[in-house]
């Protein structure tokens, strides 16, 4: 690659940054605990348009087809019982430096976590206390999102 | 078998330091996660705290977490929280029961 080549790339890296002008020495994080630099699929940035994508988002190891985890999968199966089948799953697995950048983002050690409406609601304990006090099916309507379980409490009315 | 390792008893002396609790317990669910036993790196915590009052779930969480800052960034690997007020842990004392695992994390590539 020539020099002018390089340079090119340099500027549009820079310019893909949003940080005109800031060395590249100090675009990288120093590994293990901080923030990729903001190329990476861990960035602030990537992170944000990952919660904005849909308004259910959930970060897990595994797929909502196959989880890895069983407290990934059991915001999986609370997901399935509120008929809740349409959201972005991400598998931390498969991109360490997404499962990293997810946990600087929302300030949250562990996997899995959900975000409604881009808003970082909790981990798996917190979904089962927010399905089992009825919090769940209000956060959903916020979202337009109508909960099977209202569509099953009045098939049992009507029995 | 035997009594607490040594992470599980440093878990408990952070959050009786941090949070007082009136009632505290401490479980290493290590085996149920498919790890072998005495790895100590799944644990899960119910902590009765006074301190807890007023807050929404996310924050009690969060202040548990705050005590095991430095188990989280270390061996810590999972953790469930149970965390209520004195008052709520009266009228229900019983923790919710877990989610069935899968035994997961035999399926996870080896962390370094």
């Amino acid at each position: 690659m020539s020099g002018a080549v390089r340079a090119a790339c340099r500027l549009g890296a820079a310019a893909a940054r949003g940080r005109a002008g800031r060395p590249l020495s100090q675009a990288v994080g120093d590994g293990g605990g901080a923030e990729g630099g903001s190329g990476s699929s861990g960035s602030r940035e990537a992170v944000e348009r990952l919660v904005r994508e849909h308004p259910v988002v959930v970060f897990m190891k595994g797929s909502p087809a196959q989880p890895l985890c069983g407290f990934s999968n059991a915001v999986v199966q609370i997901l399935r019982l509120h008929g809740v089948e349409d959201y972005r799953a991400h598998d931390v697995l498969q991109d360490p430096d997404l499962r990293q950048g997810i946990k600087n983002y929302s300030n949250w050690p562990t996997i899995p976590q959900v975000y409604l409406n881009g808003e970082f609601v909790g981990g798996c304990d917190i979904l089962l206390q927010m399905h089992q006090n009825g919090d769940l099916v209000e956060e959903l309507k916020k979202l337009g999102i109508r909960s099977a379980l209202l569509d099953a409490e009045k098939d049992q009315d009507k029995k | 078998a035997g009594g607490e390792g040594p992470l599980a008893r440093a878990i408990r002396a952070k959050l009786d330091a941090a949070l007082q609790p009136s009632h505290l317990q401490v479980l290493d669910e290590t085996p149920r996660h498919g790890g072998p036993p005495g790895a100590e790196t799944h644990f899960s915590v119910v902590v009765v705290s006074e301190r807890f009052s007023g807050l929404p779930p996310l924050q009690r969480h969060r202040l548990v977490h705050a005590a095991l800052q430095s188990e989280l960034a270390g061996p810590l690997h999972a953790l469930a929280i149970v965390a209520r007020t004195p008052q709520q842990w009266q009228s229900d004392p019983n923790p919710p029961p877990c989610p069935p695992c899968l035994g997961g994390s035999k399926l996870e590539p080896r962390r370094e």
